[in-house]
């Protein structure tokens, strides 16, 4: 346990990336009861804005001080090598959704959806949707995070540029095309297949939370920002943040027992839950939590230093491995609770096993980096910057 | 880009069973009843349709229109009269026996929310029914179409069809374990929910129900045989047609008072 308490690493960052990963494995499995209870249920969002929002400033904050050491070629260069290895994992998701496919799709055609899935193209026509996932385009389930993930970080090299000259107007910019997004839902990028199919994450509206986090995360090197310790602005955070809490989970209980009534719920609020377009409340409700928490836990707090904090905080610092193996994870697990018709007891029974391999394979990584720079040393100096990167 | 052509619509259905014409329900002839009753609570906190449900209990003329796609059409089952719309009729005729009840079926071979939509001010207006069962979502979950776009097509038909006074029960996807790991529906049923929900209308929860029966062994889902497939959509399809025809003549003492949300939109 003494690898995490290493020092001068924000140990917040692989707490929370980590809870994001749990999170984002539990909600894929079908029909689980134990996805009621993720992060999907104490904020308006899941976790898909909080694994934006973090990789946004890990990433800010990584290549914003590569750049200024090393220089704009060579910060842009690991940018690229970043986004190289992206690309490779979604390539690896990709070819894990074609086995899955493969095993599925004879039982698919013979049953009572049999005419409907004539309509799924990727079926009729597996070719092009394999160039067409190559190209990002096709983004079937399980694979619509990390395309947004990769256009983001290729275009950060810029957005560190503007950073260092004109931060206001790349904020700005950034934050107007968001709101044109909200305005306008037909900013999109289209997918494959189409006539009506767009990005699951529009790019355009998901790179404000992204951006913002990655100035966030350079500006941090430079010093605190002084306004974003302001007290009416923890308070105003603090307020929203639970109001968010009891409304999104008076939905929650609502939906496992109806006479539970739903709070502020209706058409008025669609638009600004669009998980889409990144709509208003789920922006402000993970943009409400990161202030809590920046203010309200240090960055080697005891506990995210501790036991219990360990298991999260190994899986977030090899982000991108648990979260393929969790992708992997969830198709077995969705092929498993299939299988056995899972009530409850299956369910939770698949969720905690596949945590725990994800856990063990953390581990198994920790120890495995901490193995080599005793051998060796030379990995020494890699390690807290790879585990920034993750 | 290869936009891939739109299936081609060539067959309108259009079943119109009269319910009286039909009295003798096929099913007595074989003298098998199909035994796949519904879980406990099932509608309990479904929003009653009262109009439709007086009017039912009136014995006037009571006119059923049904949208949606392929599994609403009954040609897994081997016919028109083998799907659960028209086993609703049977059914709603046998109940309501002094009632004309006609269940006209305008569902289409993979009908989108957007197509059936676009019908309903020219083909169901017109018809003036009573209540329209709209069967959706499920196109849209295998094309994965973009859920606000779904959300605010199915929006604006609820407000034409609510506008002209129109009772609306949505029918939400079939549930295949087959299906499930390579089509994802939970966003559009619980968009749908939303809707339901938003809109004071009611769900028949068709993919809760399916999952209900396989999960209790009434209904193999996964038969390979060709053969036992067709026999197993026919008695799919009149369960829930006999389940619909339940749900829509619940009437107005469903829920009980207490059980009514407080807050619903």
């Amino acid at each position: 346990m003494v690898s995490v308490t290493e020092a001068g690493r924000d140990l917040r960052l692989d707490f929370f990336r980590g809870l994001a990963l749990f999170s984002i494995f539990v909600d894929h499995l079908p029909d689980n009861m134990v996805a009621q209870f993720t992060l999907q249920t104490v904020m308006f969002g899941d976790a898909a804005e909080v694994f934006i929002l973090i990789s946004g400033y890990t990433a800010g904050m990584v290549y914003g001080r590569a750049m200024e050491r090393q220089g704009f070629l060579i910060a842009a260069v690991r940018v690229s090598h970043r986004v190289w290895q992206l690309y490779v994992a979604h390539v690896f998701l990709f070819v894990i959704f074609m086995a899955m496919m493969a095993y599925t799709v004879e039982a698919l055609n013979s049953s009572l959806y049999a005419e409907e899935s004539q309509a799924a193209d990727f079926l009729s026509d597996p070719g092009v949707a394999v160039v067409k996932a190559l190209t990002l385009q096709f983004q079937p389930a399980y694979m619509d995070i990390l395309p947004l993930y990769i256009v983001l970080l290729a275009v950060l090299p810029f957005a560190l540029i503007g950073f260092r000259f004109w931060p206001r107007v790349v904020l700005i910019a950034s934050f107007a095309l968001w709101l044109a997004v909200q305005i306008d839902g037909r900013i999109a990028l289209s997918a494959y297949p189409g006539p009506n199919r767009v990005w699951t994450f529009n790019p355009f509206g998901w790179q404000a939370l992204f951006f913002l986090g990655a100035w966030l995360g350079w500006r941090g090197t430079h010093g605190a920002v002084p306004w974003l310790d302001r007290r009416w602005l923890l308070r105003l955070a603090a307020g929203f943040a639970l109001a968010a809490f009891v409304i999104r989970l008076s939905w929650t209980l609502h939906g496992l027992y109806p006479p539970i009534p739903a709070l502020a719920s209706g058409k008025a609020l669609w638009l600004f839950l669009s998980k889409e377009d990144l709509g208003l409340l789920r922006f402000a409700s993970v943009l409400a939590l990161a202030l809590l928490v920046a203010r309200l836990v240090a960055p080697q707090a005891r506990f995210l230093a501790g036991r219990v904090a360990w298991p999260f905080v190994i899986c977030g610092r090899h982000s991108l491995h648990i979260f393929c193996l969790g992708i992997l994870l969830a198709v077995l697990g969705h092929l498993v609770l299939n299988e056995s018709f899972g009530r409850i007891l299956m369910q939770l029974a698949v969720s905690t096993v596949g945590i725990g391999i994800m856990i063990a394979v953390a581990a198994l990584m920790e120890w495995f980096a901490a193995a080599r720079a005793g051998a060796g040393g030379r990995v020494a100096e890699r390690a807290p910057l790879s585990g920034g990167e993750s | 880009m290869s936009a891939p052509p739109l299936p081609r619509r060539c067959a309108i259905a259009l079943i119109v069973a009269v319910g009286l014409a039909l009295s003798p329900a096929p099913r007595a002839a074989f003298g098998q009843e199909p035994a796949c009753p519904t879980p406990e609570g099932f509608a309990a906190f479904e929003a009653p349709l009262p109009k439709t449900a007086k009017a039912l209990a009136a014995g006037s003329e009571v006119v059923i229109v049904t949208l949606g796609g392929t599994s609403s059409l009954g040609s897994a089952a081997g016919g028109p009269s083998l799907s659960w719309p028209s086993r609703l009729a049977t059914a709603l005729a046998g109940r309501f026996p002094a009632t004309r009840i006609k269940v006209v079926n305008l569902a289409m071979p993979r009908q989108t929310a957007r197509e059936a939509a676009d019908r309903l001010a020219r083909e169901v207006l017109p018809l003036r029914p009573a209540l329209v069962i709209w069967e959706t979502g499920t196109m849209e979950a295998v094309r994965g179409t973009g859920v606000d776009d779904f959300r605010d097509t199915v929006q604006a038909g609820l407000d034409e069809l609510r506008a002209a006074g129109i009772e609306v029960v949505l029918m939400n996807a079939q549930f295949s374990r087959d299906a499930d790991p390579m089509i994802h529906f939970a966003p559009y049923l619980a968009a749908v929910r939303e809707l339901a929900d938003a809109n004071d209308v009611s769900v028949f929860h068709r993919y809760g129900l399916m999952r209900h029966w396989a999960e209790s062994g009434v209904l193999d889902l996964r038969t390979r045989d060709s053969e036992k497939r067709r026999r197993l959509a026919a008695r799919l399809y009149e369960c829930i047609g006999r389940a619909m025809a339940d749900f829509v003549s619940r009437g107005g003492a469903a829920a009980p008072p207490s059980a009514t949300p407080g807050i619903r939109p």
